[in-house]
């Protein structure tokens, strides 16, 4: 699309220039010669005369290309079929044929040029017979090369074929550039550059002009929501979605920008902290589901409600006790084994993760851990939490297993040695008949802990889910256990 | 492999031009011309090998033929500018085939071939303007944008079929379908080299020959099924006899004129006799596709020599021009339209609109209930579709 309408605009202006303005109009040291006179007539006869031959897309996903070698010289035939030149693109050198025939007038990018954008002019043809050495170079060769392609797309983002384009954007109808900070200094006070005179070279629109126009009319800025940037605001409140977030289409553009919160810029930096300098690696384990879906139903039936997710983070602290090795950060340059076990729930906010802690979660009761969790994913789905209730934490735990996931794996929360990624649970055919069956998924620093520690961490996660009565009984007594050790 | 080519004119031409040697400066109305001999299979008797055709006949293919080029080579530009996106398959250098057999059908004949469909989609008659809108995926596309390089179709002709043979079983059926209706058309059914050892093809040849359908199997062999030779791929490189019980005739595929009077022969017989197969023998000048350069498989000399002695458009020139039929400044004015038709329409191709979003759930069933919804890509989304 870009290189679309960037190939328009170029046609535009090279009738423009041709036809009005050429004897100011220089490019790369070629300055276009010949008097108004003959000017029209020859511009538009060898611009008629003339194929362009453009860097070409060699590969889908190539952008800009390297010359390495030209195999026509200027001044030769070409047929058909002629390997022009050999190109190399972002996977292979591959030679550039054509279709065309013609004589070879002018190599604009030569032997060993670098970085060609594909969709800039590399080279001039002319038909046969035609005088190839007096080919006129077009004008918008240099900002065409020099242009890349995303400045391109935001210059030129309103097709010129289309009507005028409505508020908020300045509908470019002078023929002339304008420079960047007049635009800016257009559209704060949504101005158009018709309607002030231009005093500059050519009728060029100089940030004076506009100055002056801005003080004759005293006019205010324009606030633009959008384009305002979002205060830092601390992440625990910024859990309400503002006003200002909405996001705005910018006329005529073909895509919208989203302002990035406060929290959604932590936990972009975080999460790419985390995924490019912690060696991630993983590991799948499945549990029968059977016997705690049992023991919730009698629990049920005397009346003590508790999630499969509470069964879980309390499994988890079992099996964090179990493999201390787990249950860690890493400080500076190695692991440091953590005294308590502090499990991060992670919980879907309106703007995004946040992970309240369930601290001690070794010592709390399942029930304990189910009105632990409730009360503060309550207060962080409104963004109250304090950020000691959601900083630190020795383990995590993702649950998308509510939603109908059946396994995933998670980014480990820095600086935290693991995750556990929670899948649901789902029928499974096995010799011991219909099983329910739920896997989980370790993601955990290989920096700090081996496939030994990550297996016995997952083995001892199934041995307690899979007899929950532990989970029950056993509350009291590992917390005995524990101080004592402690 | 040259097609002989004789200046033998007609009587009556000769009188109305009074003195040979003022050929240049008068037209001719007709003049003929020979062809690469065919070769027949289960034929007693094949195709004309002299041929006669007129001067509009031979503007006609010239123009048809060199508009197909040039728009195999604008869109092969358009591909390389990033314009147009995803399947882009050229016909360059196959140009004589769809141009010699649309000659020799009418418009209610039909036709189906496969994903190499721009050319024939120009010569069953959609403007190069919608063949190229379609593949910048624009509204005036001749499907609507929707199809792009595979999927383009017109009156009679099934289109651009993407899975490779599968239009062969199709083809059967639109020409079971003629013979239902009682009608006196034919379908042709189109396939490569490559497709000829898929195994639907030889399940649609026994059902055409039992039933006797009126059925021009084509082989279009352009030497390459994607990268691999016809003799690495094929263990009988004679496609033409490939139909074992079906009659079977090879025709040089570079001469507009031989396959035109081939089909002529083909529909005939189809329609008195059932299916015949008809390979004609051609090649392409591009890669299979835009991510094939081409030069991997086959040396550069070997595209360019076929360029120079067996190209169709320019040994057709060579043929009408040498007839005395026509002149070159006529073939001058010819390239130069066409050259200016193609580059009108890939500016409108490059600029026309796009369909709008909700035109997605369109055109997916015919007659939906008014209030029918059809899910997006994920069961988030649904939306009316009409």
């Amino acid at each position: 699309m870009a290189t679309t309408v960037r190939k328009f605009c170029n046609r535009f202006s090279v009738c423009k220039v041709s036809f009005s303005r050429l004897t100011n109009f220089r490019t790369d040291g070629i300055t276009l010669r010949c008097n108004l006179k003959n000017r029209q007539f020859q511009s538009s006869a060898a611009i008629l005369a003339t194929i362009k031959l453009d860097m070409p897309s060699l590969s889908p996903t190539m952008e800009k290309g390297n010359i390495i070698k030209w195999h026509k010289k200027e001044g030769d035939t070409v047929s058909p079929g002629d390997a022009l030149c050999d190109i190399e693109t972002d996977k292979a050198i591959i030679s550039m044929d054509t279709e065309e025939t013609g004589i070879l007038a002018k190599i604009i990018a030569p032997d060993n040029t670098k970085d060609v954008s594909v969709g800039s002019l590399i080279a001039l043809l002319v038909e046969e017979g035609e005088d190839w050495k007096n080919i006129q170079i077009p004008a918008d060769v240099a900002p065409k090369a020099s242009i890349s392609a995303p400045q391109a797309q935001q210059t030129l983002a309103p097709p010129p074929s289309a009507p005028a384009v409505s508020s908020g954007h300045i509908p470019v109808e002078h023929g002339h550039l304008i420079g960047p900070s007049v635009k800016k200094l257009l559209q704060e006070y949504n101005i158009t550059s018709s309607s002030i005179k231009p005093s500059g070279p050519g009728g060029a629109l100089l940030k004076g002009d506009v100055l002056n126009y801005i003080e004759s009319k005293s006019l205010n800025k324009v606030t633009q929501q959008a384009a305002s940037p979002v205060k830092p605001e601390a992440p625990a409140k910024s859990a309400q979605p503002k006003a200002s977030e909405k996001s705005t289409p910018v006329p005529g553009a073909k895509f919208v920008d989203i302002p990035l919160t406060n929290m959604r810029r932590v936990i972009a930096k975080r999460l790419t902290e985390s995924k490019t300098t912690i060696p991630h690696a993983y590991a799948s384990i499945d549990s029968n589901m059977g016997p705690l879906t049992q023991l919730r139903k009698t629990l049920l039936d005397d009346g003590v409600k508790i999630s499969v997710n509470d069964f879980i983070i309390k499994a988890a602290a079992f099996a964090l006790q179990r493999v201390p090795k787990v249950n860690a950060i890493w400080a500076n340059d190695g692991p440091r084994l953590s005294s308590s076990v502090d499990i991060s729930v992670a919980v879907a906010t309106p703007n995004g993760l946040i992970t309240p802690i369930v601290k001690g979660a070794s010592y709390l009761s399942v029930d304990q851990i189910g009105s632990t969790v409730k009360e503060l994913s309550g207060r962080a789905r409104e963004g109250k939490l304090l950020p000691h209730e959601y900083q630190g934490g020795s383990f995590s735990i993702s649950n998308l297993g509510m939603f109908g996931i059946t396994e995933f794996s998670a980014v480990i929360n820095p600086p935290q040695l693991a995750i556990l990624a929670v899948g649901s649970s789902r029928h499974e055919a096995s010799i011991k008949g219909n099983q329910l069956k739920m896997n989980v998924t370790l993601s955990y620093d290989s920096r700090a802990v081996n496939e030994v520690e990550a297996t016995r961490f997952l083995e001892e996660f199934r041995n307690v889910i899979e007899n929950p009565q532990t989970m029950l009984s056993g509350t009291n007594l590992d917390s005995a256990a524990e101080a004592f050790v402690f | 492999m040259l097609a002989v080519t004789r200046l033998s004119l007609i009587q009556n031409s000769l009188h109305k031009c009074g003195i040979l040697g003022t050929v240049q400066v008068c037209h001719l109305s007709e003049a003929t011309h020979n062809v690469t001999p065919y070769k027949l299979h289960r034929l007693d008797q094949g195709p004309n090998t002299t041929v006669t055709y007129t001067r509009e006949d031979a503007l006609k293919y010239y123009k048809q033929m060199r508009m197909i080029r040039v728009m195999e080579t604008t869109a092969g530009n358009l591909y390389k500018s990033k314009i147009i996106r995803g399947f882009c398959h050229l016909y360059s250098g196959q140009e004589a085939i769809a141009v010699g057999m649309e000659a020799a059908i009418t418009p209610e004949d039909s036709v189906i071939t496969a994903y190499r469909a721009h050319g024939w989609t120009y010569v069953r008659g959609v403007s190069v303007h919608a063949v190229l809108a379609e593949l910048t995926g624009r509204k005036t596309g001749c499907a609507n944008g929707k199809g792009g390089s595979m999927h383009m179709y017109t009156k009679n002709f099934y289109g651009g079929n993407g899975i490779v043979g599968a239009q062969v079983p199709l083809g059967a059926g639109i020409a079971f379908a003629h013979k239902y209706r009682q009608e006196d058309n034919i379908c042709i059914s189109l396939y490569g080299d490559g497709a000829a050892n898929q195994g639907q093809l030889f399940e649609a040849f026994n059902i055409a020959k039992l039933w006797n359908l009126p059925c021009i199997f084509v082989c279009e062999n352009n030497g390459f099924g994607m990268g691999t030779s016809a003799a690495r791929a094929s263990a009988c490189t004679d496609y033409y006899t490939r139909g074992d019980y079906v009659p079977g005739l090879w025709v040089d595929g570079m001469d507009v004129l031989g396959v035109k009077e081939a089909t002529r022969f083909a529909k005939d017989y189809v329609l008195k006799n059932g299916p015949i197969l008809i390979e004609a023998f051609t090649y392409r000048y591009h890669g299979h596709s835009m991510s094939d350069p081409g030069t991997s498989y086959r040396t550069r000399e070997e595209v360019q020599e076929v360029r120079q002695t067996r190209d169709p458009i320019g040994k057709f020139k060579d043929v009408i021009v040498n007839s005395g039929l026509v002149t070159n400044a006529e073939i001058k004015k010819i390239e130069d339209d066409v050259k200016k038709e193609v580059g009108d329409a890939a500016e409108l191709a490059k600029t026309d609109p796009e369909l709008p979003l909700e035109e997605l759930y369109s055109h997916i069933y015919m007659n939906p209930p008014q209030d029918m919804k059809v899910r997006g890509c994920d069961d988030t989304v649904f939306a009316s579709t009409k």
